[in-house]
């Protein structure tokens, strides 16, 4: 016989997603594993000779980089005397402020850390997070991507996103050739949302830089780190090459972030017997030497490792929780598909969204699922209502707001609308009427007529060589007739002459005002201190449009 | 032959490369009591007299019109190393010293272009170039450039690169 | 309907084409039980512009014979080489021993290849087509999701790789996106990463391999 009530557990979506057991030996666990470093530091003439147990001579890349540009050395041998313990409760305990706690987090070795995080559940670990987050207000970032690699679709997506509240977006392609119109379109269309949003397209390194030097892009954060040496070979790179792209980036007045996350090392085969953690923590300080603001990990597209290991959930939490202990923007994961399980996906999210984080989801996907090029977000298009409520029932900011569909039919419109426009000025590709209509009621690229893609591949090759800028595409929206919005896109392109939005957790409102780690610091100490919602913000995410009002009832 | 589109961009450039010499880099260098702190902080609101592209133009001077009519150009929205400098001492006024440092090596490779940036960052990639090649552009970077910082930078990765194995094969 | 003439020249190409795939005797990967590989030499740089090179990770066919979703790797090749032969180029495989990435296995492959076009696959079958001017982490088409690559797929990659390779630009293989193949798939992916990994030798040059299916 059967059971009956495991048949029916058995085919719970829960069952559906993978799991294994732990494997120490080849790094396959998620913290706390017995093969970890020990952790040390000592200095000679104010160099560091031993690191974690490691003699300098025996360092590697990474162990140099860090031992040499990741941690404050003033510091270091008196806050690695401390207890582990002792440093586990002080981040854990609102009496002791942020301020206090940064000037001894910084002088730490990774080991270290991941010593100190390893006393902490992930109570403690969220309390952690809401203290130590660099900026104060919370803020959230999504993907606008789709299956066809369609322009229309994404600057519809962009602006409907934008309405909707993220303050970052970013794009992706299909196919590596259409990186330029993707980056073109999401530019334009979250202007249309909203003016100030920033925006970049995900593309390999130097690709990618090209397109921000263009002025067709914000911002950078596929910028990978690794937590091993031959991972981050194999990631076609070297702390010394990445630490560069970092300064190319922002001599070209250019916001960056890093990218690493927990599961990386192993998924690619050179775990080298460390646990996820760990080595995660190496690319938390690599990114801290670099001189790079930020960093967006949370496992991000290697979740399903952690996810399938014990304890790997509070791992990831562990993992933004360091980001931050290095004074460094932290863009917090929820950015891939986790689970089958709606239950899994959302007890996941919540442990970022409850502390908030400079970015909550490092992308929620904008579109539905089926066309998120980043394999698909833990949250979705489909789930906006569901995130609106959580907020609401929670009284907690997670960046979003309830939108109205009128509205919303309306900026899709314009942002398909302009689009066409700018294409026919710069001499693209035709974008027709159809296709227009077609993007301000889409729920995803299935209702999208199919385009020509070798001709857009050609376009996009051609706009390439032919040197368009963002001041090519200003000019095409003035001569369009959108006067606001070409100000915007202007607006846009004069951040990068003050660089303000190059600081730490920068993002900016529809003014243009830069809000950041440095004129909007986090300052929790407890009950009635740090982030609280205004009382509009709070009228907004309250005003769900399927509350009922007692005064309709007469 | 020469059209005038090619007569008038060469005019542009002197004069932008004129404007450079006599305002921008001086003011910062004749005012060494005023280092920037948050206070200052955002610069485009608080310091928005100050700050100019690298070009001369002052954010106010960037306008739709400036771009319609040709005198705003890709140029005029880029940032100047002063700026860069005065960000990195931001910086240092809320104890961000790694991302200062890194932001003054981001102020000398304002000097390098486009496409030499894009190529040095490859070489710098693991099995791209050999000693020799490194230290060349190290060389370049400290002589063409005056980009100390990144030389020495460059330098060291070309020792270490060394050492683990990561150069040409 | 109107028939132009260049659409009748592509009508003719294609039956031509069939007809040439039946004369050649191209098998499909149903016949296939087994696979054999042998070694025979380290892997030189081809002459022959009509080639593609197929790269293969350290453990394919020989440590792991089968895919994630445990297609046999025999199949995979077979469909490879059938798609390849189909646009009437040449296969040549060789193995990749220095990388598991499956990035520069395949670019490995293009920088060997004569047409400068080479696929790179791994055992857990995520594959890539790529061009030797490439950088290694770009590619000319990527297929990240292992679990989705179905035999068909694997032939319409080995297709559109020799279409490049003859300088045509071909409609990239539909992009095929399961969201859900992570929480399902990516912890295993791991362990037969891990498993590819353990052959990986740092410093030795890629291998020329004779292919035989029994």
């Amino acid at each position: 016989m059967k059971s009956k009530r495991f048949q029916v557990l058995s085919e719970r979506p829960v069952n559906k997603d993978g799991f294994v057991k732990e494997w120490p030996e080849v790094g396959l666990i998620a913290m706390n594993s017995p093969y970890d470093p020990k952790p040390s530091v000592k200095l000679e003439n104010g160099v560091i000779v031993e690191l974690d147990g490691k003699k300098r001579a025996d360092f590697d890349l990474l162990d140099t980089f860090i031992a040499d540009y990741s941690i404050n050395k003033e510091n270091t041998e008196k806050v690695m005397a401390m207890d582990s313990l002792k440093l586990a409760h002080m981040l854990a305990d609102i009496n002791v402020g942020r301020d206090e706690l940064v000037k001894l987090t910084t002088a730490m070795t990774p080991a270290k850390v991941v010593e100190i995080v390893g006393h902490m559940n992930v109570l403690e670990l969220m309390m952690a997070l809401t203290k130590m987050r660099a900026r104060k207000t919370p803020s959230n970032q999504c993907h606008v991507t789709n299956l066809k690699d369609n322009p229309i679709q994404i600057a519809a997506d962009a602006a409907e996103a934008a309405l909707r509240g993220f303050d970052e977006q970013e794009t992706t392609v299909g196919i590596a050739r259409y990186a330029p119109f993707n980056a073109l379109a999401l530019l334009v269309g979250a202007q249309v949302g909203r003016p100030g949003i920033l925006t970049q397209c995900a593309v390999e390194e130097a690709t990618e830089l090209i397109l921000g030097m263009r002025g067709l892009t914000a911002y950078a954060e596929t910028v990978s780190v690794y937590g091993t040496e031959q991972v981050f070979i194999d990631g076609d790179d070297t702390p010394w090459s990445k630490s560069f792209l970092a300064s190319a980036y922002a001599s070209r007045g250019l916001k960056m972030r890093y990218t690493s996350g927990t599961g990386s090392e192993v998924l690619m085969g050179y775990a080298e017997k460390k646990s996820m953690l760990y080595l995660e923590a190496r690319c938390i300080f690599v990114t801290k030497g670099a001189g790079v603001q930020g960093l967006q990990n949370g496992s991000i597209s290697c979740i399903g490792v952690p996810g399938g290991v014990p304890g790997g959930i509070r791992a990831v939490l562990a993992e933004n929780v360091i980001t931050t202990m290095m004074d460094l923007e932290v863009a917090s994961g929820n950015d891939q598909t986790f689970s089958h399980s709606d239950i899994r996906r959302t007890a996941r999210t919540l442990m970022q969204m409850i502390p908030g984080t400079d970015f909550i989801f490092s992308g929620y996907s904008a579109t539905p699922n089926y066309d998120n090029m980043f394999a698909g977000s833990n949250f979705d298009a489909d789930d906006y209502d569901d995130y609106n409520i959580l907020q609401r029932d929670l009284k907690v900011d997670g960046g979003l707001r309830p939108v109205l569909e009128e509205e919303v039919v309306k900026v899709r419109n314009k942002a398909a609308k302009v689009l066409q426009c700018v294409f026919k000025e710069l001499d693209l590709t035709v974008i027709t009427d159809e296709e227009v209509e077609a993007a301000t009621y889409a729920h995803g690229s299935k209702d999208m007529p199919d385009r020509n893609v070798v001709d857009d591949l050609n376009s996009t090759e051609d706009m390439m060589k032919r040197g368009i800028t963002g001041i090519d595409v200003v000019k095409a929206i003035k001569k369009s007739g959108y006067d606001d919005l070409a100000e915007s896109l202007l607006g846009m392109l004069k951040l990068r002459v003050s660089g303000d939005h190059l600081h730490t957790s920068a993002i900016i409102d529809s003014n243009f005002h830069v809000i950041s780690a440095v004129n909007d610091k986090n300052d929790y100490r407890g009950p009635g201190t740090g982030y609280a919602m205004s009382e509009a913000r709070w009228n907004e995410v309250q005003d769900i449009p399927n509350a009922i009002d007692a005064a309709d009832y007469k | 032959m020469m059209d005038n589109a090619v007569l008038e961009k060469m005019i542009k450039e002197v004069m932008s490369s004129m404007n450079k010499e006599d305002s921008y880099t001086s003011k910062t260098e004749s005012a060494p009591g005023a280092r920037m702190t948050e206070a200052n902080y955002p610069l485009s609101e608080k310091m928005g007299k100050t700050i100019k592209a690298p070009t001369g133009k002052t954010l106010d001077e960037i306008t739709i019109e400036g771009v319609m009519n040709g005198t705003i150009t890709a140029n005029d929205v880029k940032i100047a190393p002063e700026t860069l400098e005065m960000q990195a001492q931001v910086a240092e006024s809320v104890g961000r010293d790694a991302f200062a440092r890194n932001l003054r090596r981001a102020a000398e490779l304002i000097a390098v272009p486009d496409a030499r940036v894009l190529e040095i960052y490859n070489a710098l990639r693991p099995y791209r170039s050999t000693k020799a090649e490194l230290l060349e552009i190290a060389d370049e970077l400290e002589s063409k450039y005056c980009c100390k910082i990144n030389s020495a930078f460059v330098r060291e990765a070309a020792m270490l690169y060394e050492s683990r194995g990561r150069l040409k094969k | 309907m109107e028939i132009n003439e260049k659409v009748l020249k592509s009508i003719i190409e294609e039956v031509l084409q069939n007809l040439k795939v039946q004369e050649s005797g191209i098998t499909t990967s149903n016949d296939v039980a087994d696979l054999k590989l042998s070694s025979v030499g380290p892997a030189a740089v081809g002459k022959r512009k009509d080639e593609v090179i197929i790269g293969i990770a350290p453990a394919f066919g020989e440590y792991q014979t089968k895919t994630i979703t445990k297609i046999p790797h025999g199949k995979v090749l077979k469909e490879i080489m059938a798609g390849i032969e189909e646009e009437g180029l040449v296969p040549r495989v060789i193995r990749v021993l220095r990388t598991s990435d499956v990035s520069f296995i395949a670019h490995n492959a293009a920088t060997l290849s004569g047409s400068g076009i080479g696929i790179g696959i791994q055992s857990k079958g995520t594959t890539v087509i790529h061009q030797k001017d490439l950088l290694p982490l770009s590619n000319v088409e990527l297929f990240p999701q292992a679990p989705l690559i179905t035999l068909d797929v694997y032939r319409a990659i080995g297709r559109n790789a020799a279409k490049y390779a003859k300088g045509e630009s071909p409609s990239p293989v539909p992009t095929m996106n399961d969201q859900m193949a992570r929480p399902k798939y990516q912890a295993i992916a791991a362990l037969l990463h891990i498993k590819e990994t353990e052959h990986v030798k740092q410093d030795a040059p890629a291998e020329e391999l004779k292919v035989i299916f029994e």
